[in-house]
């Protein structure tokens, strides 16, 4: 209130008196701060022992050879005493050098026998006794970005991604044939499912956000992830209905939305597949592969439900697939040839915000309908059915 | 493990040698070396095994592995008015960093600065007393093995647990003969032993033991550099892997006596494996005809005998705890056997 009455009683007027205001609590920050860390401010902050995280990006196996990315996520240089190597002291290097700065990698080398699809246990002793583990759980040379691995990403990612969202998209003839409550139940069911993704997917950038260095405050990230992506996209489709075009063009706008929530997420999809791989966690068998072409067979058909009453045409259709399933094969790159915690967690953000936006989307789709016919139950039905739905093919994953 | 040659392992040691002056010089204490361990130059796989990185600052650490082997504390020797030798010994606790394993300080609590402590030695008979000063910030004592009165036991509730800055003296007859060991007995004790408080207690027999051509003492034991009561490096004489980089030199057909005496916390045995070789071993050193001829023996904490042997052929012989994962972290040393 207070600002309000200054600017109206004087005229907005920028001169050296609001400079040497505006910088004068910068000027006394500083000369605080040079007080604090010149006297301590009556604290006694020194720590008993010295704080220090190492956190481990990747580790790299290659014939005879295994190299560990790590990052000194801790406040201060860290060096890398000995390495210990399930139960033996081994010989190491440290690239570039063992002084590790602050939030910088280094690559830790050991020249190590190892054996095909065996378990390892690497613990570094920093110069401070503070050991950091490794777990190598199975051992096999970790996939070089060569043609033969780029194209078996590239099918894990259309496998996946792409072939389920297509073939979710050929119920398209059959679906158009329902009635308005029909469709309504199917867009509420898209809903259902993208809430079920949509957590799916939060959940995965929490559980990875424990990998990321503390400084990079991940749980901050992902809610810079979400928000922004969530009001952007929101941004853009209020912009879209602004332009005053026909309702059929802003179904289909919401449809392409869905298709970019959905692609966001099987980015991330990608990314876990990809980084799962790289590990030796997962035996990516046809099991596997057949799970997750059920799941996301929904994928496909949320992406339609909002066009069913309209002629998108098959240009439109394709290119909805691809922007749905396609990232599967982007994330499987990244997560396969460069796994990084960080910008994985950063991605899994932005599928989060881009599903949660659709929802919101897809709710305002279904408030037009149900406002000419009330239908609280097909609505509740289709909710419930759509997570129902990923819960049970979740099963046959998980 | 492949033979190694000697000029394998000049090369490797003098890179050592190299690294260490460079890291010296930077005061960084041999945590940048990149040191090449004997028969760990190239990528050979065949030849790799496990090795340390780099070499401990024996100088900053005040002691060296290589010198406790032979170093005997015989004491200040007089004679008493009935003609019995006395022997009187100094030892001081004081809390000391030590860079245990190479870039790695522990703060360890040693007697005389070194760990493991001094190398008691004397003659079954004797008298003996020893001067014990508390330099530490916490009640300490001496424990000796071997036989005496209560009073003169170390344990808590005994004059000779003492706090900083106080002082005691214990006084006893040495018996009976063999190879012992003393420790700090104040609790909580497994904290007390594994910091470094222990040595070797030596009574040799009356007229001693049939002299040999090398006297070695070799104290197993390891380090809990994260203190989660488990041990992370191994050794003998408390620097791992040091008789590994540095072996110790005999000759063919010379004879060795090692007194060894196992103090290893946390782990429930221990145990000395000699390569191309059998020994006679005299268990705790008590009789002075062997209960055994064989290469590898079991010791639990404590437990002390005597190894006797001579090499046939020349050459680099491995000596280790046969528990290979104590000696892959750190409990494995050479015998270099010269023509």
């Amino acid at each position: 209130m207070a600002e309000r009455t200054v600017s109206s009683a004087r005229e907005r007027h920028f001169g050296p008196t609001t400079l040497v205001l505006l910088t004068l609590p910068l000027v006394v920050l500083g000369g605080v701060i040079w007080l604090f860390l010149t006297t301590g401010g009556g604290l006694d902050l020194i720590p008993p022992a010295p704080v220090e995280a190492l956190t481990i990006e990747r580790t790299i196996l290659k014939p005879g050879q295994i190299e560990v990315v790590v990052r000194n996520a801790g406040p201060d240089e860290l060096q890398i005493a000995q390495v210990i190597i399930n139960n033996a002291v081994w010989p190491f290097t440290v690239s570039p050098g063992p002084a590790i700065p602050r939030l910088q990698t280094a690559v830790v080398h050991l020249d190590y026998a190892w054996s095909y699809g065996e378990a390892y246990a690497i613990r570094m002793f920093s110069t401070n006794a503070i050991p950091f583990d490794v777990e190598i759980p199975v051992a096999f040379v970790t996939p070089e970005p060569d043609s033969k691995t780029f194209l078996s990403f590239t099918l894990i990612g259309l496998y996946v991604g792409v072939i389920p969202v297509y073939l979710g998209l050929f119920w398209f003839p059959a679906l158009r044939q329902l009635g308005r409550r029909a469709m309504v139940f199917l867009l509420a069911l898209t809903a259902g499912l993208l809430v079920f993704l949509g957590l799916d997917t939060l959940a995965e950038a929490l559980e990875l956000a424990a990998a990321v260095p503390g400084s990079f405050q991940s749980i901050g990230l992902i809610g810079i992830g979400v928000v922004a992506t969530f009001f952007l996209l929101d941004a853009i489709s209020r912009r879209q209905t602004e332009t005053g075009r026909s309702e059929a063009a802003q179904r289909l706008s919401v449809a392409y939305m869905i298709a970019i929530g959905i692609g966001l997420h099987n980015l991330g999809e990608g990314l876990a597949i990809g980084a799962a791989f790289n590990v030796g966690e997962i035996a990516l068998g046809a099991f596997l592969v057949v799970g997750f072409i059920i799941q996301n067979i929904t994928e496909g058909l949320g992406i339609i439900a909002p066009v069913l009453r309209d002629r998108p045409g098959l240009g439109h259709l394709a290119l909805m697939g691809l922007i749905g399933g396609a990232p599967a094969i982007i994330g499987s790159w990244i997560g396969g040839f460069s796994p990084s915690p960080t910008l994985a967690v950063l991605f899994l953000a932005i599928g989060t915000g881009a599903v949660f936006e659709v929802v919101y989307e897809i709710a305002r789709l279904i408030q037009k309908d149900t406002a000419r016919e009330s239908m609280p139950l097909t609505v509740f039905s289709g909710i419930v059915s759509g997570m129902l739905l990923l819960w049970v093919t979740g099963l046959l994953i998980k | 493990m492949k033979k190694v040659s000697r000029r394998d392992f000049l090369k490797a040691g003098g890179l050592t040698l190299l690294g260490t002056a460079g890291a010296a010089a930077l005061g960084q204490a041999a945590r940048t070396v990149q040191a090449a361990p004997p028969a760990q130059n190239g990528h050979n796989h065949e030849d790799a095994m496990a090795m340390a990185v780099g070499e401990v600052n024996h100088a900053r650490n005040g002691f060296n592995p290589t010198d406790i082997l032979t170093d005997f504390n015989y004491g200040t020797v007089s004679t008493l008015e009935d003609g019995r030798t006395l022997r009187e010994y100094e030892i001081t606790t004081i809390n000391k960093e030590i860079e245990v394993v190479p870039g790695i300080v522990y703060p360890a609590w040693t007697f005389n600065g070194r760990i493991p402590g001094p190398t008691i030695r004397c003659t079954e008979g004797d008298l003996i007393r020893i001067h014990f000063h508390n330099g530490s910030t916490h009640p300490h004592s001496l424990h000796f093995h071997g036989v005496h009165p209560a009073a003169m036991d170390g344990v808590p509730g005994t004059p000779g647990m003492i706090g900083p800055g106080e002082s005691f003296t214990y006084e006893f007859d040495a018996e009976p003969f063999g190879v012992h060991l003393y420790h700090c007995h104040a609790a909580p004790l497994a904290r007390h032993i594994a910091k470094g408080l222990y040595g070797a207690f030596i009574i040799d027999p009356p007229g001693g033991r049939p002299p040999v051509d090398h006297e070695l003492v070799m104290v197993m034991s390891g380090f809990d550099v994260d203190f989660d009561d488990e041990n992370d490096f191994y050794a003998v004489n408390a620097i791992p892997f040091h008789y590994q980089l540095h072996p110790v030199q005999i000759r063919v057909g010379e004879t060795v006596r090692i007194h060894l005496v196992n103090i290893l916390e946390f782990d429930l045995i221990n145990s000395f494996h000699l390569h191309a070789n059998f020994f006679h071993y005299y268990p705790t050193g008590t009789s002075l005809t062997p209960a055994e001829f064989t290469d590898t023996i079991m010791q639990t904490q404590a437990q002390r005998g005597i190894l006797e042997f001579s090499y046939r052929y020349p050459g680099l012989y491995m000596f280790h705890a046969h528990n290979t994962e104590f000696a892959e972290l750190g409990w494995t040393g050479n015998f270099e056997v010269l023509p």
